[in-house]
């Protein structure tokens, strides 16, 4: 009688208990380490057999580790059962020890004899793809995009300012040197904030910042003049210097007058 | 043997097409920059005690530690994590490893030059990573091969039952690109410095948790339940768990300008939904511990596990305080001080670094085929990080209070008279407090060397271990 490779396939399945799938992929990887044929493999396993590896080679004296770290648990549901159910004992693998480190491919990686611990119930990751999407856009449509509705109607007093060449080229210094990382342009209408200057209202043009490691800088130039801030930003007082050059230093001063409405 | 071992490492970090090699190379890297970015971390918070004494400020300094951090480290690493375990998950080669490849090589490339760009001056100042439109752009890009890489792993699953890991890697890697195009939104020329503020502040808190958080607590169930053998406590809870991270990600990010020039509205809005960030990491860390109940002997031995259930207890600690601070009657004090500077240090530091570790320690030795060189050294790692990050967060959130306390009481008023002059004086207490930061952040640096070294040591010089190649026998008594 003539036995298919199917019909074997089949019976190793049945006697290892095993889907048929992760049975040819486990013995097409065993055929690979052994040199047997894949039928011959299968045929072994059908009988309950067991298809010993080749022992490492001599050469290599630091292959065989007795604490060799656990075996991959699988990946793949062999007991069609969901994760919070124990499986019934599935066979021992047999743990192959290279002699030097050999990467397996995954679709061999999968298929072990220990309980179906990583698994979980049938569901569809497009739709989780689908909602994580949904639920960030939604997220952003509030947060973002709802927070540039105006909030302040057109009045008597505006946060905007009309900069100049040199007090623009000012607030790009401003920016590129990371003032911000340490100083607000933002002042709050609560009591921490009362004497730092006017309220900042939301048509504001200037860097508002999220830190105030340093003072608040809206307002700064009311209460110093331009040559105290160009000698705090050179380092006097204890503030960090800056190699800035003479004009671009006078462009951040500028900027920060401008940003006060204060000319001199 | 050390022929071999070299012989065995170019392998390792060749150009082989096999999942393993891939993620061996993120982990690797990220070990790389995360003692980069720490040592900018603690110069950043060394800056804010004695900006003086070095030639570059604080503003910088922080940018450049969150580009190496947030991107070179944790990112690079936590796609490492999302590599190996993807094949394992969905039972099929990774789709487009070339893709993933060139990812790795993008966004190494892109954090360096980052780096250079802001150390020279030309970044745009805009937090967290202070970089301008065309240096972000590129970034952007390159983030949206991993999420085509997972996606397209997915298609060609032979796994139809999805653990809940792959939950997390889904949102995780899908949020990560749209994050950084949503903050480039803020570059538009229609849109004011108040939204683009808030996009700032949206980047900031949701590269943290909807990417840092969600990656790391889903790497976590696969490390636990992995390593120890025992089925998951409640695959519910984690999607529960899941969901609640992705919804809850940004608010406390921008309940930090409560009161600032944005809408009324929104200071609401992120104190109520900001809640569901400690009810999110709650659940996970519950979920984990009933996952771990009668196996919690067993931490001792594995270094992965430890890792990340300690960041995932991190995470719950951290939520509780972002959240407390983002309903408005305590964000009048918090706001603008160091108090959000110590709930992000520890998110990445801490929370983030732990359950980096935990998927590095588990996955590492299975795919370089090396065992880590002492369980010692990744305990070290865990100690060092746990005593440095909550002496920073605990330090420098004190330092906070004491701040906007004194804010209350007039002493930001008396700073402004002479401002940049006696800012130091009025900021009182919370200089000391800063002070004691400085010494906790060298001890969080200490860390991260023991960090690279298991990781380097692993790769370099680990004893050559079982790996991957398992197949099943039929004989049960084997």
């Amino acid at each position: 009688m003539v036995t298919t490779m199917s019909e074997t396939l089949s019976a190793a399945a049945a006697a290892m208990g095993l889907p048929e799938a992760i049975v040819e992929r486990s013995a097409a990887a065993r055929a690979q380490e052994t040199g047997m044929s894949i039928d011959e493999i299968l045929a072994a396993w059908a009988g309950g057999k067991t298809v010993e590896t080749p022992v490492p080679s001599a050469a290599e004296p630091e292959a065989p580790e007795p604490e060799a770290p656990a075996p991959e648990a699988p990946e793949e549901d062999t007991a069609g059962t969901a994760e919070e159910t124990a499986a019934p004992p599935a066979p021992t693998a047999i743990i192959d020890v290279p002699s030097t480190p050999t990467l397996a491919p995954a679709s061999v990686a999968v298929a072990s004899g220990k309980p179906p611990t990583l698994i979980g119930s049938s569901d569809r990751p497009m739709t989780v793809v689908m909602a994580s999407i949904g639920l960030f856009l939604a997220v952003f449509m509030i947060a973002v995009v709802g927070s540039s509705t105006a909030q302040d109607e057109p009045g008597a007093r505006t946060s905007h300012v009309d900069y100049s060449a040199a007090g623009e080229n000012g607030r790009d210094l401003y920016a590129s040197l990371g003032c911000a990382g340490c100083h607000t342009q933002m002042v709050r209408p609560i009591v921490s904030d009362v004497g730092l200057g006017p309220v900042t209202l939301s048509d504001m043009n200037q860097i508002p910042g999220s830190r105030r490691f340093g003072p608040d800088l809206s307002d700064v130039a009311s209460r110093m003049s331009g040559a105290q801030i160009g000698a705090v930003v050179g380092g006097f007082g204890g503030h960090g210097t800056t190699s800035l050059s003479t004009n671009e230093l006078d462009d951040l001063v500028t900027y920060l007058m401008e940003t006060a409405g204060v000319t001199e | 043997m050390a022929a071999t071992q070299k012989a065995d490492i170019r392998t390792l970090l060749g150009a082989g097409a096999d999942e393993d090699r891939l993620a061996v190379s993120h982990f690797l890297i990220g070990a790389g920059f995360l003692v980069g970015g720490g040592l900018l971390q603690a110069l950043a918070i060394f800056t804010l005690r004695f900006d003086d004494l070095l030639p570059i400020g604080y503003g910088l300094l922080e940018s450049m530690a969150n580009l190496t951090l947030v991107l070179g480290f944790a990112v690079i690493s936590l796609l490492g994590g999302v590599y190996y375990v993807l094949p394992r998950l969905t039972g099929t080669r990774l789709w487009g490893a070339d893709l993933a490849r060139l990812a790795l090589l993008g966004l190494t490339g892109l954090v360096l030059a980052g780096d250079l760009v802001l150390a020279v001056g030309l970044g745009s100042g805009r937090q967290p990573f202070g970089l301008d439109w065309w240096a972000s752009v590129p970034i952007a890009l390159v983030l949206f091969l991993p999420a085509a890489v997972t996606i397209g792993t997915l298609r060609n699953r032979r796994e139809t039952r999805s653990f809940v890991t792959l939950w997390f890697v889904i949102g995780g890697v899908i949020w990560l690109p749209m994050l950084f195009l949503a903050h480039l939104v803020g570059e538009l020329p229609v849109v004011g410095a108040v939204t683009a503020s808030v996009s700032d502040l949206f980047l900031s808190a949701g590269v943290l948790t909807m990417v840092i958080i969600t990656l790391g607590t889903g790497l976590v169930y696969y490390t636990v339940v992995k390593e120890l053998d025992v089925p998951l406590a409640s695959r519910q809870l984690g999607i529960v768990g899941f969901w609640s991270l992705g919804f809850a990600g940004v608010w406390w990010g921008l309940a930090q300008t409560v009161f600032g020039p944005g809408p009324d509205w929104i200071a609401g809005v992120a104190a109520a939904l900001g809640l569901a960030f400690p009810i999110g990491a709650l659940i996970n860390a519950a979920n984990v511990s009933m996952t771990l109940e009668g196996h919690w002997d067993e931490m001792g031995d594995r270094p992965g596990v430890a890792s990340g259930v300690y960041g995932l207890y991190f995470a719950v600690a951290i939520a509780v305080m972002a959240s407390f601070a983002s309903f408005p009657t305590i964000g009048s004090v918090t706001a603008l001080t160091t108090y959000w500077e110590a709930i992000e240090y520890a998110i990445l530091l801490g929370a983030g670094s732990l359950l980096v570790a935990g998927i590095t320690f588990e996955a590492l030795p299975r795919a370089a085929g090396r065992r880590l060189p002492t369980s010692d050294r990744a305990r070290t790692f865990n100690r060092l990080t746990i005593v440095g990050v909550g002496g920073v967060l605990v330090s420098l959130a004190a330092a906070g209070l004491v701040t906007g306390y004194s804010w209350l009481g007039g002493s930001n008023t008396a700073a402004f008279q002479d401002a940049g002059d006696t800012w130091a004086v009025g900021a009182g207490a919370a200089e000391v407090l800063t002070l004691v930061a400085v010494g906790f952040a060298i001890v969080t640096v200490l860390g991260q060397f023991a960090y690279a070294s298991v990781v380097a040591g692993t790769i370099f010089s680990g004893k050559v271990v079982a790996q991957d190649l398992l197949v099943a026998d039929g004989d049960d008594d084997e």
